[in-house]
């Protein structure tokens, strides 16, 4: 034990280097690596939050630095609340979330259920389904502007073609009903295959012999479904399904590419409304205190949310 | 209960041959162990049994109906895993359950709460009934999976290694619970294990299989005392078989390559001399590893004996087995 190759490590230190370390204790030597780390983290995490928390209660606007600020109280808070235009956005943004997720979430694992099976090439299929997500949200927008055009568009030409109805009668992206609907099939498309993938990851983890004991035990395959895969998957959904619900929360590129918010404000989800609040409107104080409460609707949903998680995960 | 019949089967995976035209009946009511090392296709004959393989070639018969395209389920076959699988977001009395809330059966609560309370008190898990199937030893694991099987009354149980990680004692308990167990109900039992004490206690008949093939099958005494080759001959018996060049003694018959001398077949105190190299001390017996003419040779003496290391023992061997160049036996 006298020869680790730490004491080796230890050994081939320059003396000057080593004279410079023997002053400071082993606690001393975390903290020196650390600090970096934690330096960046407070300057660029939890300033930043902090100064927001602080400037939602001011009327400041960073486009006139040279003004008196003046502190509000929660005045911004109380106008942001009462607001019927962000209660409007904050449900475009629920319907938004809740379908999406519902939509992911039963594609995905379907998807799973089936590349799980044994078959020639399901490799490849894999890939070939993964492969939206690997594209940039912006160009998945701008290619779904397409596939909705009334005229040429693929979208529509496939509902008519199994519909019967006129391709040219509907438009997805310029409709105040079709919309939030549009933003939703886009965003399925694209991350439907990221939940397929952590599924799978699931269902992998499952050993065979669960299911050949299920088999000698008599149980259907429905029964096994139930008894075996859904509950043993199930902490690998929850997740997909908190990574998907914090990541369409805060959804901007996709939909500003595809909808730019309208027709009207159908589509305008919180983070767009905050953007132009903003940054084209100004109002750094309202838009900070806008922030915090959506931050806090977040972080609130997610610590409740991994809670049920770890309850699972338990089981 | 029922009688199993194994005809020509055949089983590869790739180039691997996993069984080879193995043929064994199973007797209604019996206890049969197959023995074998790892990749002797122990386990392989259990699925083909089971269901959860089909083989190449061959038919398999359990109390008399083709198995031929049925699916586990169809064959009313019990089955212990050696890797346990237990359901493991359920808990001990779920997995314990399981088998019999299946649709086909129409177990009422009541007989279902019976059975597993019996099962539970025969294995020693009541305490855990209610635990969660992962916060168990793997000796309990094995014990529950055990459960799981015996709350039914299958057709035939199926159990591949089920002792295989529990402690001494406990071992030794179950063996005896499971051959009781087995010889009240009358069920009918293949049994997988590589452990010969397992074999020699516990069964009715014994399979021994290498490489695929099942080179002998009768009672544990048989198969001891008339061993068909050398291979057999060494699956039983501790310590184990000693295997030397047929001419060491002499009076070997025609053919003979080899001479195969169990402990009991060496007479000491007369014939050639030997040097005893150490005395192993058990208890209840005394090993001796004596060196004779360059052979080494394990056997057995009086728990008692006076004898060191140097010392020189005569021995001669008495009715010991023939093998030819093959490995098989002389009758």
């Amino acid at each position: 034990m006298t020869d680790t190759s730490i004491d080796k490590l230890a050994r081939a230190t320059p003396k000057t280097v080593a004279r410079r370390i023997k002053g400071l204790s082993d606690r001393g030597i975390a903290w020196l690596f650390v600090a970096p780390t934690i330096f960046l983290l407070l300057a660029v995490n939890i300033f930043p939050l902090i100064w927001t928390i602080r400037l939602s209660f001011t009327d400041f606007r960073v486009n006139r630095p040279n003004r008196d600020v003046e502190w509000v109280g929660l005045r911004n808070y109380e106008r942001i609340l009462t607001d019927p235009d962000i209660w409007a956005t904050m449900q475009a943004t629920a319907h938004f979330l809740f379908w999406t997720i519902v939509f992911q979430v039963l594609i995905g694992f379907f998807l799973a259920f089936l590349i799980n099976k044994k078959f020639k090439g399901n490799d490849l299929w894999t890939t070939i389904i993964v492969f939206p997500m690997m594209l940039s949200p912006a160009v998945v927008g701008n290619f779904w502007t397409f596939l909705y055009q009334p005229q040429i568009g693929l979208f529509n030409y496939v509902v008519a073609f199994f519909t019967g109805v006129d391709p040219a009668s509907f438009s997805m992206i310029g409709s105040v009903n079709l919309a939030p609907w549009a933003i939703v099939i886009a965003d399925t498309w694209m991350w439907s295959p990221f939940v397929m993938l952590i599924c799978l990851a699931g269902l992998r983890s499952i050993p065979d012999s669960i299911y050949e004991a299920a088999e000698c035990d008599r149980a259907s395959k429905w029964r096994q479904f139930w008894t075996i895969t859904v509950p043993m998957v199930l902490p690998f959904l929850m997740l997909a399904v908190l990574f998907r619900g914090i990541e369409n929360f805060k959804m901007f590129d996709l939909v500003v590419q595809l909808t730019g918010g309208g027709p009207g404000n159908t589509t305008t989800l919180t983070s767009i409304d905050l953007k132009r609040e903003a940054f084209e409107r100004w109002r750094t104080g309202y838009s900070s205190a806008y922030a915090v409460i959506l931050f806090v609707t977040v972080f609130g949903l997610a610590s409740i949310y991994v809670k049920a998680l770890n309850k699972v995960k338990e089981r | 209960m029922a009688e199993v019949t194994l005809t020509g089967i055949t089983k590869r995976y790739g180039n691997d041959v996993a069984l080879n035209d193995v043929t064994m009946t199973v007797p209604d009511g019996s206890f049969v162990v197959l023995l074998g090392p790892t990749g002797a296709g122990k386990t392989t004959t259990l699925r083909m049994v089971s269901g959860l393989d089909t083989p190449d070639l061959g038919t398999v018969t359990i109390g008399g109906r083709d198995m031929a395209g049925l699916m586990p389920a169809q064959r009313d076959v019990a089955m212990v895993f050696q890797q346990y699988s237990l359901y493991p977001h359920l808990t001990v009395r779920q997995n314990l359950e399981f088998p019999l809330k299946s649709p086909i059966l129409k177990t009422s609560q009541k007989e279902i709460d019976r059975k597993v309370g019996e099962v539970g008190e025969m294995l020693q898990i009541s305490h855990k009934l209610d635990n969660k199937a992962t916060a168990l030893s793997g000796g309990e694991m094995q014990r529950v999976s055990i459960g799981r099987a015996l709350v039914r009354d299958p057709a035939v149980f199926l159990m591949d290694e089920p002792l295989s990680s529990l402690d001494a004692k406990l071992r030794a308990d179950l063996r005896v619970e499971l051959k009781s167990i087995q010889a009240d109900s009358g069920a009918t039992l293949l049994y997988v294990t590589h452990d010969q004490i397992e074999a020699m206690t516990m069964a009715t008949h014994v399979g021994v299989l290498d490489k695929g093939r099942l080179v002998q099958f009768g009672p544990p005494r048989e198969i001891y005392e008339q061993p068909v080759s050398i291979y057999a001959a060494s699956r039983l018996g501790q310590p184990r078989i000693n295997v030397l060049p047929a001419e060491v003694f002499g009076g070997a018959p025609e053919g003979a390559r080899t001479i195969g001398l169990r402990p009991e077949q060496i007479r000491q105190g007369d014939g050639e001399e030997s040097r005893v190299e150490r005395v192993e001390r058990l208890g209840d017996q005394t090993r001796l590893h004596l060196r004779f003419k360059s052979h080494d040779i394990v056997t057995v003496t009086d728990a008692h004996t006076e004898l060191k290391p140097g010392d020189r023992v005569k021995i001669r061997p008495e009715k010991p087995f023939y093998f030819d160049a093959s490995g098989a036996r002389l009758a």
